[in-house]
């Protein structure tokens, strides 16, 4: 048997975890990043990039490249119009059926292109268990973890995604449970907990109660098409705007200036919507922002926050009173009105020890060592997010089991037939809160067969719905006067087939992956990329806050600058010595700098520490 | 009885593992959740003690446990959670919990739609004055009348029915304590309490519990007109 991990496959950023001795370490690599960026993007040859590399090529190749394709999991076209404009690649997809991402000549599936994003991460786990001196490295198990509100159908495409990527999806968890798991690893905690999960697409919210290490969820809410991206799109909308500009390239573009902006308001009161001069956007752009304005510009989304977060206190038949500890997730929760808007609601400050990046991938690890270790000192009791219900006379919903209902959950229904001898009887399952089915998210069409002819209305068939711990739904079928089980024909509405997933299962072996050499040219690219980034961030703080010019020796900016820009101009190309001797320069010639912030950083941490003594 | 799939061996129905081999049993077809739970049929329930036992069996049950077992313990332990799951929730709320004594005790649901159709007796001239008062209010809001003084009729109107609920509640409980009372063995009624005087018990639990559903959609359809009323 090969290694079980944990991971968090996020809208912006998937990443890896496993247990060591007990313990949840998150897998980085060579430049210590655990993030690999969930973006996909194929070459003019076919060859498959993830991460990093493909996130470059955004920039260069934007019409071959995919990103934030979670927001697509387990949905129709209908539902993702409105979104699509903005993205630079091509989404389609027939009415009632999957959505398709084209690119190039080729159609992928939102599960396809997730199971890029596993594979890579499958192999950067392999490759640290291997370095690590494993004898059997193969990962080929795991927890996966999604939005607590992600209803079935977009349960199920991660778990196709999984399987595509040669994974046994042991568990599908929720991410606000995997991270209360994390932080609840002191298993003496006791208590009532509000996991507040924003990321950069989704918005979830859980209250658990944690005693006798039972985590216990006791309501779940949320908005699966609400987080971080939406805040960028505000952005790049203002700059779009001003310029004019139209093409894939320059969207992108402003789309990485309006993202620092975000992150840079994160830390500091103003900044600015910096663009250079580039083919993309010939004439460039700033735009001073302040972190005011920024908030006045975000405040109905983080708003729009707030609805599913008392609706879930009431469903838990709380007040935010009764709240003991509210625990922040997700990357958009370093926003500073993120914790403010939180603190005022729950009436305390929230939890933020663990790096809310990594925190859900620690708690699928932790998961994950549960499920085949056997050990008993923890336990995760789910909900399900939404009522499960089926079709009657006039488009009714009847429901069966509740949202909110503990996983597993199982439900009942009696049916019977209309016609003499009738063999067969027509079901459609539906999920939501509504009590029309039109406003409801169709799940699945289910039709039963091999009823005993019989007069009309004699049989009695109950039909069990069975949601299992992964919030997935079954069905199961037998009529009682003879004891006989009926198969089931599932139709899925937005979801794939069995056959579907197998036939994919097959091309992704005759698509193989790129050879070693090109590995290796990808993570030096990596490895040049992320120095460059740390560089830049230090040069900007530096700029921006106009406090660190003590930091710099004369002709040190420039020396760092001419450095990047040395190893910038060969970071495209194919060959990876030059980049790699490029990056040692770049390292070379920062030395100082970040010795010296260093320096400021303890000698600021000291300081903080005399005046607390004092 | 059960009979366990692994060594053949019979067990009690209310057993979770074989008292042989020591697996855990396939579900059957189990009714009763309150000896599912290992309590007896009482109607007042120590909450924090429902809690305990329900941790305690997720902890026996749960298919996180039993991820590497065979395929029949691990139906069974996806059916038994599910199960308890089910029982925890009808008997955490005081009112399904009555409902599901009623079903086990074999009384017809207070749910159907034969059951909820017609008007209780007992409440017959509420519910006419209320429907009077609600059309009246209908007719003055389309025809513009000042929002604020039908918002006041409307609390008038539901404040007879709030309090009806109220006596609705407290009668429950009586009932509750009644019941459980004519099932202490030892207990100053237990002693004479016959099948008759159980009976009556139960029959006076359902006749509340439909009246309880029926006040509810009266206070449901005050709270509609309610919202119907233009604000300000």
């Amino acid at each position: 048997m090969g290694k079980v991990v944990g991971i968090d496959l996020g809208t912006t950023n998937s990443l890896v975890a496993y247990v060591e001795n007990g313990r949840p370490i998150v897998i980085r690599d060579d430049s210590g990043d655990a993030l690999v960026p969930s973006v996909v993007s194929v070459g003019e040859d076919g060859t498959i990039f993830v991460g990093r590399e493909a996130q470059r090529r955004l920039l260069t190749a934007p019409s071959r490249s995919v990103y934030s394709v979670k927001r697509f999991m387990g949905r129709g076209i209908e539902d993702v119009h409105g979104e699509a404009a903005l993205l630079p690649f091509r989404v389609s997809g027939d009415p009632g059926g999957v959505v398709r991402i084209g690119i190039a000549d080729r159609e992928f599936t939102p599960p396809e292109i997730s199971a890029f994003v596993l594979r890579e991460l499958k192999r950067r786990a392999e490759e640290h268990f291997q370095k690590s001196g494993e004898f059997d490295f193969e990962v080929d198990r795991a927890v996966i973890t999604v939005p607590a509100y992600f209803n079935d159908a977009q349960r199920t495409a991660t778990r196709d995604a999984g399987r595509l990527a040669g994974l046994e999806v042991l568990r599908i968890i929720n991410e606000p449970t995997a991270a209360s798991l994390a932080y609840g690893l002191d298993k003496r905690n006791r208590g009532t907990i509000a996991v507040y999960d924003l990321g950069g697409g989704t918005f979830d919210i859980s209250i658990l109660r944690v005693e006798d290490g039972v985590f216990q969820v006791l309501s779940t809410n949320g908005d699966t098409h609400l987080g971080g991206d939406d805040i960028d799109r505000l952005l790049v909308e203002i700059v779009l705007e001003q310029t004019g500009q139209k093409e894939l390239a320059a969207i992108e573009t402003i789309r990485r200036a309006a993202i620092q902006a975000k992150w840079d308001l994160s830390d500091v009161e103003e900044t600015e919507i910096r663009i250079e001069p580039s083919g993309a956007v010939p004439a460039g752009y700033r735009k001073r922002i302040t972190r005011a304005e920024f908030e006045r510009l975000i405040r109905p989304l983080i708003d729009r926050t707030l609805d599913p977060c008392r609706q879930a206190l009431a469903d838990a038949g709380l007040e935010a009173k009764d709240i003991d500890e509210a625990v922040l997730v997700g990357g958009s929760t370093r926003i500073p009105l993120v914790r403010q808007v939180v603190e005022e609601l729950f009436g305390r400050e929230p939890h933020s020890e663990l790096n809310p990046d990594e925190v859900v991938a620690l708690g699928a690890a932790v998961q994950a060592d549960i499920l085949i270790s056997g050990r008993r000192e923890m336990l995760l009791l789910d909900v399900t997010p939404l009522s499960l219900g089926i079709e009657t006379m006039g488009g009714v919903v009847s429901k069966i089991i509740m949202r909110n209902s503990t996983i597993p959950a199982s439900g009942r229904e009696m049916f019977t037939t209309g016609v003499d001898n009738q063999t067969g009887v027509d079901i459609h399952v539906v999920q939501g809160e509504r009590e029309l089915v039109v406003d409801n998210r169709s799940l699945a069409h289910l039709h039963l067969q091999g009823i005993p002819p019989m007069v009309a209305g004699l049989p009695r068939i109950e039909v069990r719905f069975q949601i299992d711990a992964n919030g997935i739904l079954s069905v199961a079928a037998r009529e009682l006067r003879t004891e006989i089980e009926q198969t089931i024909e599932v139709k899925p509405s937005y979801g794939l087939t069995d056959q579907e997933v197998e036939r994919m299962l097959i091309e992704s072996f005759e698509h193989a992956e790129a050879d070693f050499e090109a590995r290796l040219l990808i993570e030096a690219r990596n490895e040049a990329e992320s120095v460059i980034q740390a560089t830049e961030k230090v040069l900007r703080r530096a700029q921006i806050d106009g406090a660190a010019p003590e930091l710099l020796e004369p002709g040190e900016r420039e020396r760092i600058e001419t450095a990047v820009a040395e190893l910038k101009a060969v970071m495209g190309g194919n060959a990876r010595a030059p980049i790699q001797d490029r990056t040692h320069a770049l390292n070379h010639a920062t030395q100082h700098l970040a010795e010296a912030t260093m320096n400021r950083t303890v000698r600021e941490a000291l300081a903080g520490r005399n005046v607390k003594d004092v | 009885m059960l009979e366990c799939r692994n060594c053949g061996a019979g067990a009690p129905v209310d057993e979770h593992f074989c008292p042989q081999c020591s697996r855990i049993l396939a579900l059957g077809r189990h009714g009763d959740y309150f000896s599912f739970l290992g309590l007896p049929r009482t109607l007042v329930i120590d909450a924090n003690d429902l809690e305990r036992r329900f941790r305690d069996l997720s902890r026996k049950f749960h298919p996180d446990y039993f991820y590497n077992a065979s395929p029949t313990e691990r139906l069974a332990s996806l059916e038994r959670s599910s199960y308890l799951n089910d029982a925890y929730r009808a008997l955490r709320n005081p009112v399904s919990r009555i409902e599901h004594l009623l079903a086990i005790e074999g009384l017809p649901s207070a749910k159907s739609e034969e059951a909820t159709a017609k008007v209780p007796p007992s409440l017959l001239e509420e519910v006419f004055a209320l429907n009077e008062e609600l059309d009246e209010i209908r007719d003055l809001r389309e025809s513009g009348a000042d929002p604020e003084r039908l918002r006041a009729r409307l609390e008038q109107a539901r404040a007879p029915i709030e309090a009806k609920r109220e006596e609705h509640e407290r009668q429950l409980q009586e009932l509750s304590a009644r019941w459980d009372a004519q099932l202490a063995p030892s207990g100053v009624e237990g002693e004479n309490a016959s099948a008759e005087d159980k009976r009556a018990t139960l029959d006076a639990l359902r006749e509340r519990l439909l009246e309880r559903n029926y006040i509810n959609n009266l206070l449901a359809s005050i709270e509609r007109e309610m919202t119907a009323v233009p604000h300000g």
